[in-house]
């Protein structure tokens, strides 16, 4: 995992048409990277009433 | 105008009702990936919290995460989401405003020091569903399964968080890559 926050240089601005949007999170969605889950990532915990 | 769902808490008075903020998150997103269409499934509808909870763990009260929830959802109201891991906040903000709601896993002592603190003395992780963005200030419409407004002080229902708040908490969620999100995305309903 790197140390500095991930980038995502093709992502459209705020506000970009909505077609743009909509293109940009298929491919994102399609990346075969995210869809790993990470071996340390912890459950869920129990709130506080 | 972008599809709300039903807000549902997890402080509903059924099993486990502490530990079932993925079960009410799932709830609320399948709620908003269906548009509230019954999918006439054996099951409820709308979804409730404690009927996915029945689904994972019939006999226990264990921690659930994302892929345990994909799975019920899917079986139950025939609502398969995109379960994505490490995503950029940029790329995040893009799937939102493409006309998606995610459930999110975030870090509530991040949220502990806030007004929108819906469990006090609570740090732990969470999930909380993200509806829709707001264009004018970015703020984002959070469905928070702790703010059931139960007693003064806790918020009550869907709220408007800013960005860096909730960029912030889910950043800081354990295991998580630097400088991204875990989340679990709905269909694209429109906008």
């Amino acid at each position: 995992m790197p140390d500095k926050p991930y980038a995502d240089p093709k992502a459209p601005k705020l506000t970009a048409p909505i077609v743009e949007h909509k293109k940009h999170a298929e491919e994102v969605l399609a990346d075969e990277k995210h869809k790993t889950k990470p071996e340390d990532l912890p459950d869920f915990d129990e709130a506080n009433p | 105008m972008t599809y709300r769902p039903v807000f549902r808490r997890q402080g509903d008075g059924s099993r486990c009702g502490w530990s079932n903020c993925g079960p009410a998150s799932y709830a609320m997103a399948a709620d908003r990936h269906r548009r509230g269409v019954d999918p006439r499934t054996p099951h409820g509808w709308l979804p409730t919290p404690s009927e996915i909870r029945n689904y994972i763990t019939p006999h226990s009260c264990g921690a659930t995460n994302l892929n345990q929830l994909d799975v019920a959802t899917t079986h139950m109201y025939l609502v398969n989401m995109d379960v994505r891991y490490g995503i950029p906040w940029a790329s995040f903000q893009s799937l939102i405003i493409s006309g998606r709601g995610a459930v999110v896993q975030i870090l509530y002592r991040v949220i502990a020091p806030t007004r929108f603190d819906g469990s006090p003395g609570f740090t732990g992780n969470h999930a909380i569903y993200v509806n829709e963005r707001r264009a004018s200030d970015g703020a984002y419409l959070v469905y928070d399964p702790l703010a059931d407004g139960r007693r003064p002080g806790i918020p009550k229902g869907p709220q408007w968080w800013p960005a860096s708040l909730l960029k912030a908490a889910a950043y800081a969620m354990p295991g998580t890559a630097s400088g991204t999100v875990n989340a679990s995305f709905t269909r694209d309903t429109g906008v």
